[in-house]
């Protein structure tokens, strides 16, 4: 009777070693992808001349002022043909920014039906302003999972893509913050690496095939010396990390991954 | 006779009284003058308005005397209008005046997009580091002149100065590629 206690003590030292195994187990299997997946080089096989799905995850505020500023001056609209608006439940006014702005495009490039050519999606926050922390966690992960379901294409605003898109896929994930934008970029990775798992187990993982959910990064315009937190966490998960100011260019997560990148002020 | 424009913004968010109250001051409008401004405008935010009310009573009784015309509003959703009004140009009947904003980034934005000689003064009561620095940086490399509180009246001399010199006639616009994406998208070569 008395080595019951030393028993379950044993068993209880057993699970938690196991635990601990399968933990940094977890933990090798990410940090190896996110190295894999940040230094890997892109097989050229997108044709010129087909059309590209960009998603833009717009942050609110001077997130989407910001943003709008990139889109208007520094995007080919004629390359990027179709465009998918993230927006957080509550935000309209970027929102209306969206709508207004495709209207801008579609006005400059004399295009009839401008609704054909983007959606506006809205997803529920990560954590709204005084949430508590406690149920933080429970909202960031229905924020992920709506997020899964938007690159997906299965979120209940989207519509059908034009036949012309091969893939529900967006090419190109851009955002500049701050939280939506860090589960944006989270959820992409997410279904990468299930599709790159798929790939080597089916033995296609040679076989050269267009990127999609390509993952790329804004650092805003204000921040010249440091990074801001959305940016900290994104250094080794985004796949191209911009940066608007000398001082922030050439960081890196840690030693192997990829630098962030000058791109000067594309905001002005 | 030519416009010569004094722009100042405190912004949206927060309210900067001590701005609003330092270019009310008689001693930064007889500096004005000097420098042959003949309009201030001042969008005064949140809690400025008392300030810019009790200063209209006051100049309505006479007390104060100066050439300066003077004129504010609380906030309007879209800046551009009034910055272009601060630029050089002689078709209009405007010369090259100036612009003094808080340190928030979308007043900075829009002044450097105006290319107009600009004043930040960074908010001594908004403990915000990252606006510091960047008003820093940007004093440093020459596209804005910083502003203390103590000191409003110095700046509109600095600001006249540096006019059409100053680095936002000559930097900044030459430069409009497209973001740098092509290797993402990875095209045949």
């Amino acid at each position: 009777m008395a080595s019951t206690p030393q028993t379950l003590w044993g068993l209880f030292l057993k699970i938690l070693g196991l635990a601990a195994a399968i933990g940094v187990l977890i933990l090798v299997v990410i940090l190896v992808s996110l190295v894999i997946s940040q230094n890997a080089t892109l097989p050229k096989v997108r044709r010129r001349g087909t059309p590209v799905h960009v998603l833009v995850v717009l942050g609110s505020g001077g997130h989407t002022a910001e943003m709008f500023a990139i889109l208007e001056n520094r995007f080919d609209f004629s390359v990027y043909t179709y465009r998918t608006y993230v927006v957080s439940s509550g935000d309209d006014l970027s929102a209306q920014k969206a709508v207004d702005f495709e209207d801008t495009i579609a006005q400059r490039n004399k295009i009839e039906e401008p609704a054909d050519n983007y959606t506006v999606v809205t997803i529920p926050r990560a954590r709204r302003v005084h949430q508590s922390y406690l149920t933080a966690p429970f909202s960031t992960l229905h924020c992920f999972w709506v997020c899964l379901l938007v690159l997906l294409g299965r979120h209940p605003d989207q519509r059908p893509l034009p036949s012309q898109y091969p893939s529900v896929y967006p090419d190109i994930i851009i955002s500049n913050g701050p939280a939506v934008a860090v589960c944006m970029i989270f959820a992409a990775k997410f279904i990468r690496f299930f599709i790159f798992c798929f790939r080597w187990v089916s033995g296609q993982a040679s076989k050269p095939e267009i990127s999609r959910l390509r993952t790329v990064y804004v650092e805003s315009w204000a921040r010249v010396r440091t990074l801001s937190t959305s940016g900290r966490i994104l250094l080794p998960i985004a796949d191209k990390f911009l940066v608007q100011w000398q001082p922030l260019a050439g960081h890196r997560a840690w030693w192997g991954m990829k630098r962030t990148e000058y791109c000067g002020w594309v905001v002005l | 006779m030519a416009v010569k424009l004094c722009f100042v913004t405190v912004g949206a968010t927060a309210s900067f009284e001590k701005l609003v109250q330092a270019v009310l001051h008689e001693s930064f409008l007889a500096e004005l003058e000097k420098h042959k401004f003949t309009r201030l405008l001042i969008q005064y935010g949140k809690g400025g308005q008392h300030i810019f009310d009790a200063y209209r009573a006051e100049y309505e009784s006479g007390s104060i005397d100066h050439g300066v015309e003077i004129g504010g509003f609380e906030l309007r959703p879209n800046m551009t209008p009034y910055l272009r009004m601060v630029q050089d140009d002689p078709a209009n009947f405007q010369e090259l005046g100036m612009v003094i904003s808080h340190a928030g980034t979308g007043s900075i934005l829009d002044a450097l997009r105006a290319g107009v000689p600009l004043v930040v003064v960074p908010n001594p009561d908004l403990a915000d580091n990252h606006q510091q620095e960047l008003a820093d940086e940007l004093a440093g490399q020459g596209y804005a002149i910083i502003g203390s509180l103590d000191d409003i009246p110095g700046t509109v001399g600095q600001a006249v100065k540096q006019g059409k010199q100053a680095p936002f006639f000559r930097r900044g616009h030459g430069d409009r590629s497209t973001v740098p994406l092509t290797d993402e998208l990875s095209w045949v070569d």
